[in-house]
């Protein structure tokens, strides 16, 4: 059998051998990787908290725990509140300028309206 | 099992500065929104010819209108074109008389034109025939 280059083995080839292997190993070795990895997944999640819809307290509420966090709660407050004063800002000129036309065409005098 | 796990291996600070960045490019998306509400004044001769057509009785003042009152009149000279030729004829009459009134009392027509547009359409109608029979004296 031909020697394989190292260099020429792709990450797919890898990724399989590795699988194949994994298909071989015992039990008991597979018990202790699964415990290896659920264990640095929680020394991860311990490190870096993550959003949480739990306060602790029974109340169910999103509360930010780092300063990347609290920078992206409020980008995203003030986001809806901009957007909350450009759709008023609209749908209000939206609305004066159908009243405008209304005024302008209605078959009643535009006079009766005014106040001199 | 495997995506849930490569989901999870992601850092979350990562997550939350992509999080911060999306959401600081839609505020700067709707803060560039509402500035292009408030558009800078436009002389007569930038208007496109249908603009010009609906708001003609003001072409010689219009240059020196408030900007405010010239987007007004823009928003308004949109429905142009939907009008009827009756309502169109209306609209070039009262329009020079309607830019003339200060905003005050252009707010205020709005709201009693508003207030009576509530009001029943067989009490409106009888509003209707009283002014078309004072109209007729």
């Amino acid at each position: 059998m031909k020697p394989t280059n190292p260099h020429d083995i792709t990450p797919e080839a890898i990724a399989g051998l590795l699988t194949r292997a994994t298909e071989r190993l015992d039990d008991d070795t597979v018990a202790a990787l699964r415990r290896a990895r659920n264990l640095a997944l929680e020394k991860q999640i311990l490190n870096q908290p993550a959003f949480t819809l739990n306060t602790g307290h029974g109340i169910h509420w999103p509360v930010p725990h780092t300063p990347h966090q609290w920078m992206a709660m409020a980008a995203l407050l003030i986001a809806l509140l901009a957007g909350g004063i450009s759709y008023w800002h609209h749908a209000h000129e939206h609305e004066m300028s159908h009243l405008d036309i209304a005024i302008l065409t209605d078959d009643l005098p535009m006079e009766i309206f005014i106040d001199r | 099992m495997k995506q849930s796990t490569s989901t999870r291996l992601t850092p979350p600070g990562a997550a939350c500065r992509g999080l911060a960045i999306s959401v600081a490019c839609l505020t700067l998306l709707c803060a560039l929104s509402i500035s292009s509400a408030a558009a800078s004044p436009q002389p007569w001769h930038s208007l496109t010819p249908s603009q010009q057509e609906a708001l003609a009785p003001l072409s010689k003042q219009w240059n020196s209108l408030p900007e405010a009152q010239q987007q007004s009149m823009l928003n308004v000279a949109k429905h142009f074109p939907e009008l009827s030729t009756e309502e169109k004829q209306r609209f070039l009459s009262r329009l020079g008389a309607w830019s003339k009134l200060t905003p005050e009392q252009r707010q205020a027509a709005r709201d009693k034109y508003r207030a009576f547009s509530q009001v029943p359409e067989d009490k409106r109608e009888q509003v209707r025939q009283m002014v078309r029979e004072e109209q007729a004296k």
